[in-house]
């Protein structure tokens, strides 16, 4: 038998690619040693042009149908979970830990799913005012977001920076360092789940190469930093962020509801009583 | 079919039908020189200059049912000041519009170096009888236009009456007198190189100032290609006659790079002198958005939105 090893690619738009620079980075797991791509700062600038054209078709796509696709990727990963546990298991992780892991990941993307027709209702409002009009809150996608993962290796933590801004309707670019094994076999689910081509890209490499690029490219709305990171590096995004106003949120709260507001946008209208 | 010498032909009858017939053009080596071209490394400067460039070769085009008198001002304001936060950005060559809006466009260049071109001639399709086609044009130089785009009789010329489509645009020059007039070729109903260079030549030897690729309205409008054959009958027909016309490339020119391309291969093939609105333009409408964008970039290091530059 001929041994077949898989050649992990970022996942942009819809389709698997190299690094436009042709570099890779290694990564040693128990059972091999994997080649991965180390996104350079042109690809970043693919995946945001990727990802805004995502924004426009996932933003727009009914609550309904977001609800299903999200479903749909719980599906997938339910019928991946072996093979998710025996990558986890290479991580170093005992078999009760990966599958609890895979469990709970699965579980949370059915409750994000279930959320996807109803965080508007629960996050927007109706503003109390004395007057003969209706002065009403509605909370709008934010846009663009890029992610970086925690350094824990988890499905699970992957998930939760990803789930809360897709299921409002933002399109996202998950960057991995650690998680990166992991988040490029996550990719393949998300190919299999419907999810518009754009909506949600995945890249992994080393975070300090494109940092500057990141917090500087306009068209990124927002950066959201699961990880934690020294003070000057933050600062430094911070600063790059301010020229474009880009909203910085680092270690975003992953639980419950509080967890899509970061990704909201509040537009408020009024409209008259009629008497 | 006698040799008529009219107000603005280049060149008579009997002498086209000669360089038309020996139109023969070798695509494979044509595809490979086009492309090689392609591949050229343009640093940073240099880049920052050729997009410069490329903004005051651009004719910014609107050509819409929808256009409106607020539509026109918009761009017309956009076309002066590209980008108003940068002095240092050139105004674009001309605003290209339908001949209804000449008079608004006109009047809101004032006397900015911007000029007002106006398609004409029943574009994009030009099937109309020729009356129409003067009448047209008629209208739109009475309106103030600077510059006529029209297109070329493609049912004549795909039935092979050569003849017409050249008695056609010299007739069209006539009305123009020095008015500055642009023979969009449509390389996309065309098709083939040969035909390309053919309508090249005709267009040419009618008075044509400047030959253009496309209206825009094709899902097939310039490539490099079709630049590269009208480049050489440009230079052909220069070498025969004496006389220097320009190219417009127009349709599908949508990235800064692409437009940067096109330059290297008119630098390369034709010379820096005809590196100048006088004798190369883009018509555009998404492109200078881009171009705006990438200058930005290269300044700040920083990749830009296009909600942060001028609309129009």
């Amino acid at each position: 038998m001929i041994d077949i090893k898989k050649t992990y690619k970022n996942y942009v738009h819809g389709k698997y690619v190299r690094s436009e620079s042709g570099k890779t980075y290694t990564k040693e797991l128990k059972n091999e040693v994997y080649e991965l791509p180390l996104t350079s700062k042109k690809d970043i600038r693919d995946a945001v042009t990727s990802s805004k054209d995502g924004y426009k078709k996932w933003s727009s796509t009914t609550p309904y149908l977001r609800m299903q696709i999200l479903y749909r990727l719980s599906e997938m990963i339910e019928g991946n979970k072996e093979s998710y546990v025996e990558l986890l298991m290479y991580h170093g992780l005992t078999k009760q830990k990966a599958i609890k892991d895979i469990d709970e990941s699965i579980q949370n993307i059915v409750w994000f799913a279930g959320l996807a027709d109803k965080w508007e209702q629960l996050a927007g409002n109706l503003n109390p005012v004395s007057e003969e009009y209706f002065n009403i809150s509605h909370q709008n996608p934010i846009g663009v977001i890029f992610s970086l993962s925690g350094s824990d290796v988890s499905l699970n933590e992957l998930l939760m920076s990803i789930l809360p801004s897709l299921t409002v309707g933002c399109s996202v670019i998950s960057y991995s360092e650690e998680n990166s094994v992991l988040a490029l076999k996550f990719a393949e689910d998300i190919n299999n789940s419907d999810f518009p081509s754009g909506s949600l890209n995945i890249l992994t490499g080393k975070f300090e190469n494109i940092l500057n690029d990141v917090s500087k490219h306009v068209e990124i709305n927002l950066v959201a930093l699961h990880k934690e990171l020294g003070n000057d590096g933050l600062k430094a995004i911070e600063q790059n962020a301010s020229e474009s106003v880009k909203r910085i949120v680092s270690q975003p709260s992953i639980e419950g509801l509080s967890s899509i507001l970061p990704y909201l946008e509040t537009k408020t209208v009024w409209h008259p009583k009629g008497t | 079919m006698g040799n008529i010498k009219t107000f603005g032909a280049s060149m008579q009858w009997s002498n086209v039908l000669e360089m038309v017939h020996e139109s023969r053009i070798d695509s494979v080596g044509l595809n490979e020189r086009v492309n090689s071209l392609a591949t050229r490394s343009i640093k940073k400067d240099s880049k920052l200059e050729a997009l410069s460039m490329v903004v005051s070769m651009c004719d910014l085009t609107t050509l819409e049912g929808e256009d409106t008198e607020g539509k026109i001002s918009q761009m017309v304001a956009k076309a002066i000041k590209p980008n108003p936060l940068d002095n240092s950005v050139p105004s674009v060559a001309a605003v290209c519009v339908y001949p209804s809006l000449v008079g608004i466009a006109k009047e809101k260049v004032q006397n900015s170096n911007v000029k007002v071109a106006a398609v004409s001639s029943y574009f994009p399709s030009g099937q109309v009888p020729m009356e129409s086609k003067l009448l047209d044009t008629k209208y739109a130089i009475d309106s103030g236009a600077d510059e006529i785009d029209i297109v070329i009789n493609r049912k004549a010329f795909l039935e092979g009456d050569y003849r017409k489509v050249y008695d056609e645009i010299v007739a069209l020059k006539e009305v123009c007198q020095d008015v500055h007039l642009k023979t969009i070729l449509e390389v996309g109903d065309l098709k083939t190189y040969e035909n390309i260079r053919k309508a090249s030549l005709i267009s040419l030897a009618a008075g044509s100032d400047f030959i253009k690729t496309s209206t825009g309205k094709l899902s097939i409008g310039s490539s490099r290609q079709a630049c590269y054959v009208m480049l050489k009958s440009v230079l052909d027909f220069e070498s025969e006659t004496g006389v220097k016309a320009g190219i417009k490339v127009a349709g599908g020119i949508r990235d800064a790079k692409d437009a940067i391309r096109y330059l290297v291969m008119i630098n390369e093939e034709m010379g820096s002198d005809w590196l100048n609105p006088e004798s190369f333009r883009f018509g555009a409408s998404s492109l200078l958005d881009d171009v705006l964008k990438q200058i930005k970039k290269l300044k700040t290091g920083a990749y830009q939105a296009g909600y942060y530059f001028p609309r129009g």
